[in-house]
């Protein structure tokens, strides 16, 4: 775990810089044990930053979430530091960022966090459903030591994991600047047995699966709005000419856009998990995600968010590609 | 609506034809009168790399029971690598398409040259035969208003 006087000492330094404009990390919520974003643009401000289990968000994101409106003319653009608290899931997000050329590594500072795994919320709730908090989530060894209230329990740490630290492989970070703790040695490997096991079913089983969820679908677009690497300016969904998907919530409007939504992520889905985790109507997004990344593993060898150089999946190739479904 | 039976359903294939082979070779295949179903329904496209895989799902959303994408053989594409691309676009896309339930045979890709009119005709024969096995596409189907 993160000593929080060294993070809070680390981001007093990092902000202070002169040529550091914000910094991005995590600060307690007020709603029950969740944590959320916080941006820090003054020293004075850092006493509130936090990391504990329970800071779950992808602050890669806001990176590529700040809108760059155009600089008036006589002024110099800000082109300070933004320093971000990155875990290891977010910190390849970083790099398939910077892969695609969204920014510069001088533009960003990176901090990174080895971590040993974050909570679902989800099943923190339904274990504590009727506390309102603020509460505390830390980890101990093999537990989650959860502190509200006054009181204190301890979980199992297998029960309230998420399902993203459960298959993590890359648990310290790839890309930082300044790292707050030892290097965590990866401790979970992926198999991908529950896509195997969703292929494995016949074609109508697999639609009658698929279709209950898409059919729940209300196109908030949470899923594209949270993702680190739907970052695009001309968003396919919000465009009218051509309309490729139409408003209308239907099944087959709704298929389509989780199609092209997942699809749009082949070779860039770096698995953090954010599409799933805020879906109101909770469509096992990270499914469809996983299919296409374990594919691309397997056909392609390769593997998003890992080399800043790497050469985009689907704006390269190689002679000898698999061709077996090609008449 | 009736439920067309599998017997006497004829499918509506709409085939992606790159302009520079396979679009010759279907050409080929009618100036030397080879006789193949004609179920396929051809749009002409400069590259098979022009092919957006946006095209494909629209295409099975406005009734099209079976795509085809047919380009030049690797290392003919006029455009030198175009069809590199669109193989590793699709085979992508096939699968996806596969683990959502879309029967695999609704969507095919082919290498046809122009000078093989012969086998435009297997390949047009081989994707309709499979899709009258898998019968209507009606899993996404895009609902028609009748206002």
């Amino acid at each position: 775990m993160v000593d929080r006087n060294k993070l809070r000492e680390t981001a007093k330094e990092i902000i202070s810089r002169e040529d550091v404009r914000e910094l991005i990390g995590y600060r307690a919520g007020t709603y029950g044990f969740r944590a959320r974003p916080a941006f820090v643009y003054d020293p004075g401000e850092v006493d509130q930053l936090i990391f504990t289990p329970a800071c779950v968000n992808n602050l890669a994101t806001y990176i590529t979430l700040e809108e760059k409106l155009p600089v008036p003319r006589g002024q110099e653009p800000d082109l300070r530091k933004v320093a971000v608290m990155v875990k290891g899931c977010d910190s390849r997000a970083l790099i398939q960022q910077m892969a695609e050329n969204a920014y510069d590594r001088d533009r960003i500072l990176v901090i990174g966090i080895p971590c040993t795994g974050v909570v679902d919320m989800d099943k923190v709730q339904a274990r504590f459903p009727d506390v309102l908090g603020p509460g505390e989530i830390a980890q101990e060894g093999d537990k989650f030591v959860l502190i509200y209230d006054g009181r204190r329990e301890e979980v199992p740490r297998e029960e309230l994991l998420a399902d993203k630290c459960r298959r993590c492989r890359y648990p310290t970070p790839l890309v930082y600047d300044v790292l707050l703790d030892e290097e965590v040695a990866p401790f979970a490997s992926d198999d991908y047995s529950d896509v195997e096991a969703l292929e494995a079913r016949s074609q109508d089983e697999k639609w009658a699966y698929w279709e209950e969820k898409f059919s729940r679908c209300i196109r908030c677009y949470s899923c594209r709005n949270v993702c680190p690497m739907c970052y695009c300016n001309d968003c396919i969904l919000d465009r009218l000419r051509p309309q490729w998907i139409r408003r209308s919530v239907d099944i087959s409007e709704n298929t389509v856009f989780h199609v092209a939504r997942a699809y749009h992520l082949a070779g860039r889905c770096i698995q953090c998990g954010e599409c799933q985790r805020v879906c109101p109507v909770e469509i096992p997004l990270m499914e469809l995600n996983r299919k296409l990344y374990k594919d691309v593993e397997e056909l392609y060898d390769f593997e998003p968010g890992v080399k800043v150089d790497a050469p985009p999946l689907l704006s390269s190739y190689r002679p000898d590609d698999p061709e077996d479904f090609i008449l | 609506m009736t439920e067309a039976t599998q017997t006497d359903f004829q499918p509506n294939i709409v085939a992606f034809l790159c302009n520079w082979c396979s679009y010759a070779g279907a050409d080929l295949a009618g100036t030397s009168r080879t006789q193949y179903p004609s179920n396929v329904r051809v749009i002409r496209v400069m590259c098979s790399g022009r092919v957006n895989p946006m095209f494909v799902v629209n295409a099975l959303q406005e009734g099209a029971d079976g795509v085809l994408v047919s380009g030049c053989h690797p290392g003919d594409c006029h455009y030198m690598q175009g069809n590199y691309y669109a193989r590793r676009r699709f085979k992508l896309m096939r699968n996806f398409l596969e683990y959502l339930g879309i029967e695999p045979e609704r969507f095919r890709m082919s290498w046809v040259s122009a000078s093989e009119g012969a086998k435009w005709k297997e390949v047009i024969e081989e994707v309709v035969e499979g899709v009258k096995a898998v019968g209507p596409m009606n899993k996404f189907k895009r609902r028609q208003l009748n206002w």
